[in-house]
């Protein structure tokens, strides 16, 4: 009998334990993620994505050279928006390879970060914030400065400081660490 | 046409920029940046800095990934912070020898300062200990703490004035660098230490943003003689040390470092900057962006709204836009 109530005690103990745990961690606020979402999006990073796309190839080497790869194979969640490579060809002459140069590194990560965004954003997502913020959204880059979504029709335009634009060309490509989205232009921060 | 070639231009000033080639010249800048090591010694205050003259010298295992038993990582509503970073996101830089905040509220991200720290008593009180009063103006002006690189190695293995058990680190690094059963983390005079808590004897510091908003770039040297594994929490089991990298956070995000020769091969991570319980969003944030693994959970609401950022997840009132939760979800 003895026995038994110290069993019964013990179990009564685990579970009161196992109870705590479970609301401390419902306390402390860690958030489970979704496995049906996390699966939609598949394996495939950001990085996997770009580099089996021929037309990304001048963001890609841009990317790599200035130790962004990292970045776009990490755990992220990012949001990409890569300028094509016929974006990058309505440069100015010789402006690409001159931030190409080791010299212009620091630049050149500012001109990239600046087209790289914190968290997932789908294009629906800039859609909504466009129409409650009374037909424009504001977008936080990781470069710091910000760029200005505006719809064009159905289109989705953003605009750098400077008020250079570039449209939104291919939607929500998902990844494991983020989305793509392309843009026909590239921007630069101020 | 005319932003790229002034973007050319700038590469071309950029290069020629004192500051930045000091950092990669002298391996000093944001921090001192003899790097390259960071030996067991070191981290306690002795042994030469040999690195920057083509040392190859490894960091020690032990100060490797030091940072054990974490706390969660987690801040719910009602955190210590009282609100009295609201706005402040960032402590870049100081003025007049105080540390003030930048803010990344919502009118200019990273536009005002405001103070938020300036006892003189700790600076008299470390004089003669490594401790300038005055900030030099070559210092000042690489933003590196206003400490020489020497001087703060000689900080570490010096025993943190218990007046200053409250030195908080800012709302912006809170969640990043939380208290634990081997560390206590706290701020002075623009620098992050890190504290053994038994010993009370500080074992590590790096300069709070120390480069100023810039990145580091591939090939600038990392300085690595004061800092430790400073990872932010929530990213440390992505980022561990190994044998052939060092992964260490600068403003802007976490650095992967070479660790024969202390210099940066690439970014790992951006990081954006921590925001705080009672802080407004800043902008740029109206946009929903919660990551597609918690999106089941966290949807705005008329009560409430989600967004991420730096590995978390914080809940916003949509009225006030003051976060009101931060919610760990590093996917």
């Amino acid at each position: 009998m003895r026995n038994l109530t110290i069993l019964t005690g013990l179990a009564a103990t685990l579970i009161l334990v196992a109870g705590c745990d479970r609301a401390n961690k419902a306390a402390d606020g860690n958030a489970p993620a979704s496995a049906e979402a996390a699966d939609a999006a598949g394996n495939s990073t950001i990085a996997d994505g770009l580099a089996g796309n021929a037309s990304d190839s001048k963001f890609v080497a841009a990317a790599k050279s200035v130790g962004l790869d990292k970045t776009l194979a990490g755990p992220g969640p990012y949001t990409v928006l890569v300028p094509s490579d016929a974006a990058f060809d309505k440069l100015p002459a010789g402006a690409l390879d001159a931030l190409m140069k080791p010299d212009s590194r620091a630049q050149l990560t500012g001109v990239l970060t600046y087209h790289i965004l914190p968290g997932t954003i789908l294009v629906a997502d800039i859609t909504k914030a466009i129409d409650n913020g009374k037909g424009k959204a504001v977008l936080a880059t990781m470069g710091g400065a910000t760029l200005t979504a505006t719809k064009d029709g159905d289109k989705i335009v953003l605009a750098d400081a400077a008020g250079t634009k570039a449209v939104i060309t291919g939607v929500d490509d998902k990844r494991s660490n983020g989305v793509v989205h392309q843009i026909d232009a590239v921007l630069m921060p101020s | 046409m005319t932003k790229w070639i002034l973007a050319a231009g700038a590469a071309a000033l950029a290069i020629a920029s004192p500051a930045l080639a000091d950092r990669e010249g002298q391996g000093g800048g944001k921090g001192g940046g003899k790097g390259g090591q960071q030996s067991a010694k070191a981290d306690r205050g002795g042994g030469k800095d040999r690195a920057d003259r083509g040392g190859n010298a490894r960091v020690a295992k032990a100060d490797r990934g030091s940072d054990k038993k974490q706390s969660h990582a987690v801040r719910l509503s009602g955190s210590d912070d009282h609100g009295k970073n609201r706005g402040n996101a960032k402590v870049r830089d100081r003025d007049n020898n105080r540390v003030v905040v930048k803010s990344r509220d919502i009118d200019n991200r990273g536009s005002r300062f405001v103070r938020v720290d300036g006892d003189d008593r700790f600076d008299r009180r470390f004089a003669g200990n490594g401790w300038i009063n005055d900030c030099p103006p070559g210092l000042a002006k690489k933003h590196n703490g206003c400490l020489p690189p020497g001087q703060a190695k000689k900080l570490v293995g010096t025993r943190w004035p218990d007046a200053y058990q409250r030195s908080f680190l800012p709302a912006s690094y809170r969640n990043w660098y939380p208290d634990n059963d081997d560390y206590l983390y706290r701020v002075r005079d623009g620098y992050v230490y890190r504290i053994d808590r038994d010993r009370g004897l500080i074992n590590g510091l790096f300069p709070m943003f120390d480069n100023d908003g810039d990145f580091y770039t591939v090939g600038q040297r990392y300085p690595l003689d004061y800092g430790f594994y400073n990872v932010p929490t929530q990213y440390q089991r992505y980022y561990a040390d190994n044998n052939d990298y060092l992964y260490r956070y600068g403003d802007g995000g976490i650095y992967q470092v070479n660790r024969s020769n202390g210099l940066v091969e690439g970014i790992a991570a951006l990081l954006a900057g921590d925001f705080g319980v009672g802080q407004r969003m800043p902008l740029g944030y109206d946009t929903y962006n919660v990551p597609l693994g918690y999106r089941d959970q966290y949807y705005d609401t008329a009560d409430n709204m989600y967004r991420y950022n730096d590995g978390y997840i914080y809940r916003v009132d949509p009225t006030t836009q003051l976060i009101t939760a931060v919610i760990s979800a590093l996917v």
